[in-house]
């Protein structure tokens, strides 16, 4: 690691976070208020924090207005990441159709226009048992599917398109409630920015990761050189004594850009707390720039660069 | 920079002439005396192009083709035409935009017959009326209208819809008889009153009366569920062709579903 640069009293590791490229769609909920709207988006973004386990990685977006949805109802867009098209497809279909079409007064629409299209309500008609309903609006087909309220509208296709997932930002902090208040405004400061959502559990995960295990049927295990308990146990700790508790940030974006300006956002508002606020050190994780193609130098991001 | 060509008639025609064979995208790359020496059957004659039209290019942003005269026995204008855009100044005779596949035509009077007939995309605005079979099959034919937009300003005449396989079809006045008899799908929106037999042996597709209300066919039956999803969708997307349309998305409207006589699931939106 090069020199670090200080900022507000807080160390700025002159690292890199690195991501990989993903395949990513976006749905616009929409529903009878925004409560439900809510609940349907939630259920849909559920069990979804790691591609690892979960199939894919989503999360809510943001909260639309009537005025922003195709059928002039509350809305809330969320963003879906999966490794590959095929698994993107399997997992728009099941869970739009176990936590979308079940929820009451819901409808689902596109929220991208340019991508290769997969099935959105495409086969979630055939719920319709022969019922349903197509129909062509403005060059767009809808499947309206009757329900026990009245009638599931689904535009036939999402369009899918690259993504980038795996942007991190790891808090290093004197102790559990400093980091997790930095981790809060981080997370709060990236939800500002569009095309981008940060998939764990409130936004942070604190169970960070490494490739591989001492375990061969694991391909994942505890990122020990941020673990405070094994400061002087691993064998390449990358904490200081001052350092006992460590969030990260995981963010996944539509593009790279979107995914430099959530970084920046997040660093900007830990580092505005500045170290007064119990937040030692910001770095990144990475496999040493050899996995993946997109790479996002905290120090370039704050002196206003995009990723390398 | 593409070319715009005008034809513009010399004499009232005595007998029909088939026009369809002058299309924008066809006269786009020839000269004037190319086009001149095109054949037209006049009856059962064949004459050139130049004996019956004066005949003019310009410089145009895109591919043009205008006609100028009493064109009402010009027939099949823009048949099949794939693109550009073909303005008659003036009524125009039967067929007017039959199996058109895009580009966009545009008549300021009356059309015939089988007006926008078996069309598949593009856009045919009649700033008149239109005669009976707008938007329906060709005589033999299993469809109608199967794509693009059909807008009538003025009324129609009987029939319009048979067979309607997709796309949307206006009409701001209003329509004759058998108004989307054996409509298979699509969406047909109507400001005027329509004649008797609306919607007879419909299979499906969507008939929006946003003005005069039809009196309901026994053979139709109301649902009395929520559409104010899909209603949203329509009326958002009928806005753009002006009033009574603009104001679809204020007005909850009754649903009946026909024609049961034919087992159809076919609706009719009918806005308070």
């Amino acid at each position: 690691m090069a020199e670090p640069r200080i900022e507000n009293g807080v160390v700025i590791d002159d690292t890199f976070a690195e991501a990989f490229p993903m395949k990513a769609t976006r749905l616009i909920i929409t529903a009878h208020n925004p409560t439900w709207a809510m609940h349907a988006a939630t259920a849909t973004t559920g069990f979804a924090t790691s591609v690892i386990a979960c199939g894919c990685e989503a999360g809510i977006e943001r909260v639309l207005s009537p005025g922003e949805t195709p059928d002039g109802r509350p809305g809330v867009a969320v963003l879906i990441f999966s490794m590959s098209g095929k698994e993107l497809a399997k997992q728009i279909e099941r869970r739009v159709g176990q936590c979308v079409l079940t929820c009451p007064t819901t409808a689902v629409y596109a929220g991208l226009d340019e991508g290769e299209p997969v099935a959105l309500g495409r086969n979630l008609r055939f719920f319709g048992d022969g019922w349903q309903i197509s129909k062509m609006i403005d060059g767009k087909r809808y499947w309206r599917v009757p329900v026990m309220d009245g009638e599931f509208v689904a535009e036939e296709t999402t369009a899918v398109t690259k993504g980038v997932g795996g942007g991190n930002l790891l808090i290093l902090a004197r102790d559990t409630d400093t980091a997790l208040a930095a981790a809060e405004a981080g997370v709060a400061a990236m939800r500002s920015v569009p095309n981008v959502i940060m998939p764990f559990p409130g936004g942070v995960v604190r169970s960070g990761s490494k490739v591989g295990s001492k375990y061969p049927a694991l391909m994942a295990s505890t990122n020990d050189a941020f673990c405070p308990a094994l400061t002087p146990l691993a064998k390449k700790s990358e904490l200081s004594d001052e350092v006992r508790c460590v969030m990260e940030i995981v963010i996944d974006g539509l593009t790279d850009a979107d995914v430099s300006a959530a970084t920046r956002a997040g660093m900007d508002a830990i580092i505005a707390r500045g170290s007064a606020a119990g937040v030692v050190r910001l770095s990144a994780g990475n496999y040493g720039g050899k996995l993946g193609p997109f790479h996002f130098h905290l120090h370039k991001l704050l002196d206003g660069e995009g990723a390398a | 920079m593409s070319q715009a060509c005008h034809l513009r008639l010399k004499h009232a025609l005595p007998v029909g002439v088939d026009a369809s064979t002058l299309l924008p995208e066809r006269l786009a790359t020839l000269s004037i005396d190319e086009i001149a020496r095109l054949p037209l059957e006049l009856g059962r004659d064949l004459v050139a192009v130049g004996d019956l039209f004066d005949i003019s290019l310009r410089e145009a942003d895109g591919v043009e083709l205008r006609f100028e005269g009493d064109c009402r026995k010009l027939h099949g204008v823009g048949r099949a035409m794939g693109e550009g855009r073909l303005v008659v100044d003036g009524p125009v005779g039967d067929q007017v935009g039959v199996e058109m596949r895009g580009g966009e035509i545009q008549v300021c009077g009356d059309a015939g017959d089988l007006a926008g007939g078996a069309m598949a995309g593009g856009r045919l605005e009649i700033g008149g009326s239109v005669g009976d079979f707008a938007a329906s099959t060709l005589p033999g034919a299993m469809d109608g209208m199967r794509g693009g937009v059909l807008i009538v300003r003025g009324d129609a005449g009987d029939r319009f819809g048979d067979r309607m396989r997709r796309g949307v079809a206006v009409v701001h006045g209003r329509t004759g008889d058998f108004l989307a008899s054996r409509m298979v799908a699509g969406t047909i929106a109507l400001a005027g009153e329509t004649g008797e037999h609306p919607g007879h042996g419909m299979r499906r597709g969507t008939l929006v009366f946003a003005g005069a209300q039809p009196r309901v066919p026994d053979t139709f039956s109301a649902t009395h569920h929520d559409t104010r999803v899909f209603w949203a969708l329509m009326a958002r997307s009928l806005a753009p062709f002006g009033a009574p349309f603009d104001g679809l998305a204020a007005r909850c409207p009754a649903r009946v579903v026909g024609d049961l006589g034919a087992d159809g699931k076919g609706e009719w939106m009918l806005p308070a």
